[in-house]
């Protein structure tokens, strides 16, 4: 029997304001998770990250983040690099996708490459996959 | 050891052997037996030094003799050849003439000899073929040879190496002072080479470049191999110099011109990837704009996204204008340079940037005595100076206010300008390279764009030039351009 899926919290971190801007409104309106966290950069959401570990607080951890590469003052690589350092200590499974504009072969095997990582998409992000994302063994 | 007893009776004039005896004025003082032997004894001409070159001498043997001659007459320099004299009868007599005392004979006296002994083996049609041969060959190829003597603590050159190094023929290497003969920069490599060929015996076969007589710099392939005794003890090292200058100048211009197309290439792969990027985001955006505006039913919402539309559009075309921009850099290596005076193109820069200046109290110092102007496209100078000094101040830390030094200079034939601040400074091992990228911020700034140093950078690499940078975070930064 098919359950109806439980609302997930999710994650983006973004600088481009206006793509965090309508990806939020695509999320919202199809009601695809309960509640949508939004960073402009790597270094705003490490600090979220790590200061939820220190309250121990797992109802405030997305389960779900879309990371960008390119953003200014923490960018992408880094924000993975000091993530993956912490994830195991979440009590919980976070599945994290890189979505970048960026198609260089160079980029996607890196990302790809790291255990951080679940899949990496390039921009734009559509419902339909959004749902495939959100609806992914949540049966 | 006859000869040694005969000379030591001091009879020299009289003995049976071959000889001149040389008097200060140049003049020659043939040996009796000499002179009978070539049948001019009983000649009336006076038989002196300019007769012997214009009549008796081989034309082949001339100018290498007079030279040897004249260094050892002059500056004492030993040396030892073989020529052809003409005898009386017009036939050609081979000798070799000597004027070391290498028979170990106690001349006992303080005046010069040089001994003529005739060949005892006469050197035949062959070898003498050969030796032509030789010295075609070593004069095509421009190669010379050259002996150093461990025991003698002396080196010896030939003719051509002495051609190539531009020395005269009556030139002495010296051993003591081999390095001279080699720019500074290849001392290293000099030293390297002939030590380990003395100590281990290795040959070597190096490309080296050398220094002439006249301190003209040149490329040579030195190839050189110890010289071993009946012990196997080293007791010299034999080699030659090969002139490839010409050669090497073109492998060189070779080189560098496939660098500059690498380099270039990697621009142009790069900024491919930059507009690819930059272009996808803002097209991304628009299909999310679109599928947003069929999901939703209510006008209301749909309107309300026109908005996003405005935004869109206007980074887009920011965007085009920056690419815009990098493109223009990378044809404008036809445009053309002039002489453009750095205290000139300061003020010119600190006028248009004059209010951002005293509002944030940067105080601005310059030193342009060592390197006053170069050539150079007068509106990236501007564009340059402007964007890392306005950077200088947008990122000053916060405890006190800029101070920013910009001198220029030269440094091992490079032109230098270099500009230091007292700013935040920024973790190179964490950003390196990135902090040239484009859209690239690392400090919270809300005037942060990310392009001042992209465009930077391109200015300077499309006229072959070379940025880098320096910095300490909390001390500051120091980038340093080489024109």
């Amino acid at each position: 029997m098919q359950q109806k899926p439980t609302k997930k919290l999710a994650c983006i971190i973004d600088d481009d304001l206006i793509y965090t801007n309508l990806i939020k409104r695509v999320i919202e309106n199809n009601e695809l998770c309960s509640e949508l966290l939004i960073f402009n950069n790597g270094k705003q959401s490490i600090d979220y990250f790590e200061s939820s570990l220190e309250s121990l607080d797992a109802k405030s951890i997305p389960e779900i983040i879309f990371l960008d590469l390119n953003m200014p003052i923490m960018d992408g690589w880094e924000f993975l690099e000091r993530f993956s350092k912490i994830k195991n200590k979440f009590k919980k499974k976070i599945s994290l996708y890189v979505v970048s504009s960026s198609i260089n072969p160079s980029d996607i095997n890196r990302a790809k490459s790291s255990p951080t990582v679940q899949n990496y998409f390039t921009k734009p992000l559509n419902v339909n996959k959004l749902e495939q994302i959100f609806l992914r063994k949540s049966g | 050891m006859l000869l040694s007893k005969v000379l030591d009776k001091k009879t020299v004039g009289n003995i049976d052997i071959d000889y001149w005896k040389l008097k200060d004025n140049d003049e020659i003082i043939w040996s009796e037996a000499f002179l009978s032997r070539l049948g001019y004894s009983n000649v009336n001409e006076k038989i002196d030094l300019d007769f012997f070159l214009n009549n008796l001498i081989h034309k082949e043997d001339y100018n290498q003799f007079k030279n040897n001659f004249f260094a050892f007459v002059r500056n004492g320099n030993d040396f030892r050849q073989s020529i052809l004299i003409k005898s009386q009868k017009g036939k050609y007599k081979e000798y070799v003439c000597n004027t070391r005392n290498n028979l170990s004979l106690e001349l006992g006296t303080n005046s010069k000899f040089i001994l003529f002994s005739k060949r005892k083996i006469k050197t035949s049609k062959k070898v003498k073929t050969y030796k032509f041969y030789f010295k075609e060959t070593s004069e095509m190829t421009k190669t010379g040879n050259w002996y150093i003597d461990f025991l003698k603590q002396k080196t010896y050159w030939d003719h051509q190496t002495r051609r190539i190094l531009e020395y005269p023929e009556d030139y002495i290497p010296s051993l003591k002072k081999a390095l001279q003969y080699y720019p500074t920069e290849h001392h290293e490599l000099a030293r390297k080479a002939f030590l380990r060929s003395a100590l281990d015996g290795k040959s070597f076969d190096i490309e080296i470049k050398m220094l002439t007589k006249n301190k003209r710099e040149f490329w040579v392939r030195a190839m050189g191999k110890p010289v071993f005794n009946n012990n196997q003890e080293i007791i010299g090292l034999r080699g030659v110099f090969q002139d490839i200058d010409a050669s090497k100048a073109k492998e060189l211009d070779l080189l560098r011109t496939s660098n500059i197309i690498a380099s270039q290439n990697k621009r142009l792969c790069n900024f491919a990837h930059i507009v690819s990027h930059n272009l996808r985001s803002h097209a991304s955006n628009l299909t999310l704009i679109t599928e947003l505006l069929n999901s939703y039913k209510n006008p209301e919402d749909k309107l309300e996204l026109m908005n996003n539309f405005t935004d869109i559009a206007k980074s887009l075309n920011d965007t085009i204008e920056h690419l815009n921009e990098v493109v223009t850099i990378q044809n404008s290596i036809n445009k053309s340079k002039s002489s453009v005076n750095f205290n000139n193109m300061l003020s010119q820069v600190l006028i248009s940037i004059s209010q951002i200046v005293v509002n944030e109290k940067a105080k601005i110092n310059c030193d342009f005595t060592r390197l006053e102007s170069i050539e150079y496209i007068p509106a990236y100078l501007e564009s340059i100076l402007l964007n890392l000094i306005t950077n200088a101040i947008k990122y000053k830390h916060p405890d006190r206010d800029p101070i920013i030094n910009v001198t220029s200079y030269v440094e091992n034939s490079k032109q230098i300008l270099e500009i230091s601040d007292n700013g935040l400074g920024i973790d190179l091992e964490k950003y390196g390279e990135k902090i040239f990228g484009m859209y690239n911020t690392f400090h919270y700034n809300k005037d942060a764009v990310g392009i001042g140093l992209f465009i930077t950078k391109n200015q300077i690499e499309a006229l072959r030039g070379e940025i880098k940078v320096e910095s300490e975070v909390d001390q500051g930064t120091t980038f340093k351009i080489y024109f």
